[in-house]
């Protein structure tokens, strides 16, 4: 198996898909000639050439516009919003058009829109170019989330989300575009939540780019003896609660980490979920670390707005002590 | 007379290495401040490295072709002084940092 790095998985991922389902259409900023600012779409426009593959003018509101036009005439459109804080402009689109078609239409038209999103922080980028909106997504019904935390995932669920007939938001992590693994290029349907470390004592719960730092956080705590199992959601909607609801009735301890502000995030949804479902179980209250509630910090104070290990260590012991 | 090790700054937007192009400086050369030493590429551009001091070229630490990692050396120069030179910003360490300590539970 090839080593990639996600942005090579991802880029794998929509060359199969391209190579596979001729329906499909990549387009956004600066994909087609330039092959895209972080180079996932590089080398797609001269493979499958300028009908397939293609530029679009810098209007996020249009770039939604011809994706849902396309996925009503049967097209599998894969759209790239450039930046998550530029996604805001074309929310009407998502909001009004993407995520009720199907239903308007009472399944008369697919909505297969795959659109990419590179997401949340942690890369020192200015304004706009940090933001976590995965809630505003999940909390929209309708849509599908996923966010990959790791490059053989990327791959699988980039194949899924082009390949589903529902409109999927694909959130990449950019703090990890560049982490690389060996990376299976035969697409396997990759499932609801994973484990990606098991343990005993209390759960993280995250997704994205806070995978990896839930993983430093459970092996800081093995030195000190205690087991922390990491749950990697990836999908946000719909939420696979039979694999979280497994591992934080078993442990009975759960603290949810994402970049995201607190008031109102994901977090709190996977929270009230777990008070539902495991409340007997449950041995301390289901604690959040997230993002603070203020807009996205400059480049140089990210470090203290993004969850570090020790905050998450110290929710760790709170759930330990309760 | 002094060491100076320049290490591959941090490229920002989370890129975490970058390929040697070419030099156009040898070991052995003497260099300006700000003069172009060799040119990078990372996944997203290929750009020109100026000399972050004035003084001698020890060491070239990569040839051309080869992927170093943001923190890794570039280049050793011989300097008067080893006064504060325009280098970039260097992640001080790329490990974890932790001051927590967790009490492990009693059951």
């Amino acid at each position: 198996m090839p080593e990639l790095s996600m942005v090579q998985a991802l880029n794998a991922a929509l060359r199969h898909c391209l190579r596979e389902d001729p329906r499909t259409l990549v387009f956004g900023e600066d994909v087609g000639r330039l092959g895209g600012v972080f180079r996932v779409t590089d080398g797609l426009q001269s493979e499958f050439g300028q009908a397939r593959v293609f530029d679009t003018p810098l209007a996020e509101s249009g770039i939604m516009g011809i994706a849902i036009g396309l996925a009503m005439a049967g097209w599998r459109p894969v759209p790239e919003i450039q930046f998550d804080g530029f996604s805001f402009p074309a929310l009407d689109q998502v909001l009004t058009n993407l995520a009720k078609y199907r239903g308007r239409s009472r399944g008369a038209y697919d909505m297969a829109v795959a659109l990419r999103l590179p997401s949340f922080g942690g890369i020192g980028g200015p304004e706009h170019h940090s933001e976590s909106p995965e809630t505003l997504y999940a909390h929209t019904a309708g849509l599908k989330v996923v966010a990959p935390s790791r490059p053989q995932d990327a791959f699988d669920l980039l194949v899924r989300a082009v390949e589903d007939p529902d409109p999927v938001v694909f959130l990449e992590p950019k703090s990890r575009y560049w982490a690389r693994e060996e990376v299976s290029l035969t697409p396997s349907p990759a499932g609801g939540a994973r484990v990606a470390r098991a343990g005993e004592h209390a759960t993280l719960v995250a997704w994205g780019g806070m995978v990896q730092r839930c993983l430093e956080v459970a092996e800081a705590a093995e030195e000190d003896g205690v087991s922390l199992e990491v749950v990697d959601l990836r999908w946000l909607a719909p939420l696979d609660e039979e694999t979280l609801v497994a591992s934080v009735a078993r442990t009975g301890r759960a603290v949810v980490v994402h970049e995201a502000p607190r008031t109102a995030g994901f977090g709190a949804e996977v929270s009230a979920r777990l008070m539902e479902r495991c409340f007997g179980s449950l041995r301390a209250p289901v604690l959040r670390v997230t993002g603070w509630d203020v807009p996205y910090p400059a480049a140089s104070a990210e470090h203290e707005y993004i969850p570090s290990v020790d905050r998450v260590l110290l929710a760790v012991q709170r759930v330990l002590d309760a | 007379m002094a060491d100076l090790v320049f290490r591959l700054p941090d490229l920002a937007e989370g890129l975490e290495d970058a390929e040697v192009v070419e030099w156009r400086v040898a070991e052995g050369d003497r260099v300006a401040l700000n003069q172009v030493i060799g040119d990078l590429q990372t996944a997203k551009a290929t750009v020109e490295i100026p000399s972050p001091c004035a003084g001698q070229v020890l060491r070239l630490h990569a040839a051309p072709g080869d992927l170093v990692r943001v923190g890794e050396p570039l280049v050793t120069f011989a300097v008067d002084e080893a006064g504060p030179g325009v280098v970039g910003r260097v992640p001080p360490d790329r490990a974890r940092v932790r001051r927590v300590r967790l009490r492990p539970p009693e059951s």
